[in-house]
């Protein structure tokens, strides 16, 4: 009895929420399909539309920042996997001098946020003449503290037995590294892939200082033209470019939903 | 050495290519600009940069776009401290203190040094020109300049029986007319408010500047160490902003800047105090007859400037100076300026683009838009101190404290200036 009551408490207080939490995003949504004189104005038969979008799309060139933010986020994605995994592997694998130091110093980095250091990676950047390159944007985030910290914390946890069965069937390190922690780590890879693509995909400080032209830049310096304070801002019109930048990220989502919950689980369980 | 030979070589270039070589030398510019108002603005800038770049093939420019006014400011200085300073850029008239204090910038009455740039320079509006000053120098130059003004719904005017032609000038009568402009429903709630003065953020203290100078006085000066919070001329405007309230004729508590024009348009305010910058904005969307006055002032009328100017960064070759000085005087150039104005309803800032026919057309188009000219002899600095961002946040926490009613207005005031003294006395 209680715990249909408890069943039937949970489940109002979950869509409550839920419905809380979806409410900016019907928001956006409402808005971003109907002219502005409706963006505070709910009336059910407001005419729809899809100007919002073609005006948004043509405000800035959206389909060179979509492939630059690609092409950023494949660049920082990769090079973290590759770094990441071979670092972390190391600290668990290998009993070297310094170990436990030089960890704590990988550790330490966690604590140092990255726009202190704007202006000193923006000299060195420039003395190396990689200003104004999608390489520029990439080149501090290439590898991460959080990153080797979260795998190492993985590896960890693989068992010693698994590592010395592969050892007796002759593989070397490579292989061991291949074969046996990375596919045991695989929940942890793909949390940490959608951390990384989120945050690339939202990062805008760094990349609008580092870079000057549309050549190179990412999806967020578009869609900062329209916070156009100074002259009040055309919510329908902002809506739709948000909407129209989130898009890849939401429908990848829908599409991978099922696998993203599956490996969480697992990650979970373990 | 090297330098000596580049500069001989020069030399016998110049001597070989006659006067054009001699004249001009060819400089790089990169040009950061910030957005502060609707799209097309970004088209025009470029547009114009362009026009420079064809009229001068010996230089090069480079139009970057760099996010609002903070982050533009941000990269511009981020820049310059790594030794990569851009040669030109439009940032806020009110960072001169801040940007003299990191020596990023020149002051540009230095290298406008010949009689016919001196003369250039003085040829814009002194309302403009007020907040370009230190130390007896120029250093900025105006360019996207804009001032807030006072729309009316001339239908709700006259619905509520007052002359459409004849807004308030003054608080007592905006407190007033207020009164009969604010409509309520059966139940006594309120439909249409009388007015809506933005008192939250830096927009609230922006407007704020406006009721200080039409008492007349001003919230800071031209030495950048001054900060003026607690006077009698403040502790006025906070009552007014509170008896505004009091009297039923604003909407109690904190009013955000970001909204207002869309209060107005959908008629919940009879009028507004906002900035010029909604001109077009206001003309595009309002389905009622609207008209623009003067704010409504205590003593006198009043009004504060705000907005861009041009500023010409130190840490570049003197070519370069005076390249940009040039971009800048083409910028600013009547057609140019009349252009920028149109397209996004910055105040041109020198008379001579008032003259202009296409600017005249403008303003017989939307006679409104010459309000804010009328009002600038009125008009005062913004602002404006050494340590800016957190100087304001004390005079912006003072007027939100006031208006959300958790302090007196003196209370608030000295305690403002309590702490803006703290700061500013190492700058005296």
């Amino acid at each position: 009895m209680t715990r249909d009551l408890n069943r039937i408490l949970i489940g109002t207080l979950a869509l409550v929420l839920a419905g809380l939490w979806g409410l900016p995003f019907a928001y956006s949504v409402w808005t971003a399909f109907h002219p502005e004189i409706y963006a505070a104005n709910f009336k059910w038969n407001a005419p729809i539309t899809f100007g919002n979008f073609v005006e948004a799309w043509n405000s800035a060139p959206f389909a060179l920042y979509f492939v630059n933010t690609l092409i950023l986020i494949t660049i920082v994605l990769v090079a973290n996997f590759v770094l990441c995994t071979l670092v972390a592997y190391a600290f668990v694998r290998y009993r070297f001098r310094w170990a436990g130091f030089l960890f704590g110093l990988v550790m330490v980095q966690l604590l140092i946020s990255p726009e202190i250091l704007i202006v000193e990676n923006y000299r060195t950047l420039s003395q190396i003449g990689l200003t104004d390159t999608i390489i520029g944007i990439a080149l501090p985030y290439l590898t991460s503290a959080f990153g080797i910290f979260l795998l190492r914390q993985t590896f960890l946890t693989v068992p010693k037995s698994l590592d010395e069965a592969a050892q007796i069937e002759g593989a070397g390190a490579w292989r061991v590294l291949w074969t046996v922690y990375v596919p045991l780590a695989r929940p942890i890879y793909l949390a940490y892939g959608l951390v990384m693509i989120s945050f690339h995909w939202n990062n805008f400080l760094w990349p609008l200082i580092i870079t000057n032209s549309p050549e190179v830049r990412p999806v967020t310096v578009g869609l900062s033209v329209f916070a156009t304070v100074e002259s009040g801002i055309e919510w329908s019109l902002v809506n739709a470019a948000t909407l129209m930048t989130t898009a890849p990220l939401i429908i990848a989502f829908i599409i991978f939903q099922r696998q993203f919950v599956a490996n969480f689980m697992r990650a979970g369980i373990k | 050495m090297t330098l000596r030979n580049n500069t001989a070589l020069a030399l016998v270039a110049g001597g070989l290519f006659g006067l054009q070589g001699a004249a001009v030398s060819a400089a790089d510019l990169e040009f950061y600009f910030p957005v502060g108002v609707n799209a097309p603005a970004v088209e025009t800038i470029q547009a114009l940069t362009d026009e420079w770049a064809a009229a001068n093939p010996q230089h090069n420019v480079k139009a970057v776009y760099a996010g609002n006014y903070e982050e533009t400011t941000t990269k511009a200085l981020t820049a310059a401290a790594a030794g990569d300073p851009p040669q030109v850029a439009v940032l806020l008239a009110i960072d001169i203190f801040t940007l003299i204090e990191e020596g990023a910038v020149l002051p540009i009455s230095d290298i406008a040094d010949s009689p016919e740039e001196q003369e250039w320079l003085a040829g814009f509006y002194d309302g403009f020109m007020n907040d370009t000053k230190f130390d007896g120098k120029i250093y900025s130059v105006p360019f996207q300049r804009s001032t807030p003004v006072f729309y009316y719904n001339k239908d709700a005017f006259r619905e509520a029986g007052l002359d459409p032609e004849a807004p308030p000038k003054t608080w007592a009568e905006m407190i007033e007319m207020g009164k009969t402009l604010t409509k309520r429903d059966a139940n006594g709630n309120v439909t249409q408010w009388g007015t809506r003065i933005p008192t939250l953020g830096l927009g609230g203290a922006w407007l704020f500047g406006g009721l200080v100078v039409s008492k007349g006085d001003v919230l800071s000066t031209e030495t950048g160490t001054e900060a003026r919070i607690n006077t009698p001329a403040t502790i006025a405007s906070l009552e007014f902003l509170q008896q505004l309230s009091a009297e039923g004729v604003m909407a109690p508590g904190g009013i955000s800047w970001g909204d207002t024009p869309k209060a107005f348009l959908e008629g919940q305010t009879a009028s507004m105090w906002t900035s010029t910058g909604n001109l077009a904005f206001v003309n595009e969307n309002a389905t009622f007859d609207w008209g623009v006055g003067f704010l409504p002032g205590g003593d006198g009328p009043g009004a504060p400037v705000g907005g861009g100017n041009f500023y010409i960064f130190s840490n570049t070759t003197p070519e370069e100076q005076e390249a940009a000085l040039d971009f800048i005087k083409f910028m600013t150039s009547a057609d140019a300026a009349a252009r920028w104005s149109i397209a996004t309803g910055y105040v041109a800032p020198r008379p001579d683009t008032w003259e202009t026919p296409v600017m005249k057309e403008y303003a017989e188009r939307l006679p409104q838009a010459l309000v804010a000219l009328d009002q600038l002899p009125h008009a005062e600095r913004e602002f404006a101190t050494f340590q800016r961002a957190k100087v304001t946040q004390y005079l912006v926490e003072a007027i939100e404290g006031v208006v959300t009613g958790s302090k007196s207005a003196a209370d608030a005031v000295t305690e403002a200036q309590e702490k803006a003294d703290a700061v500013l006395k190492d700058y005296r």
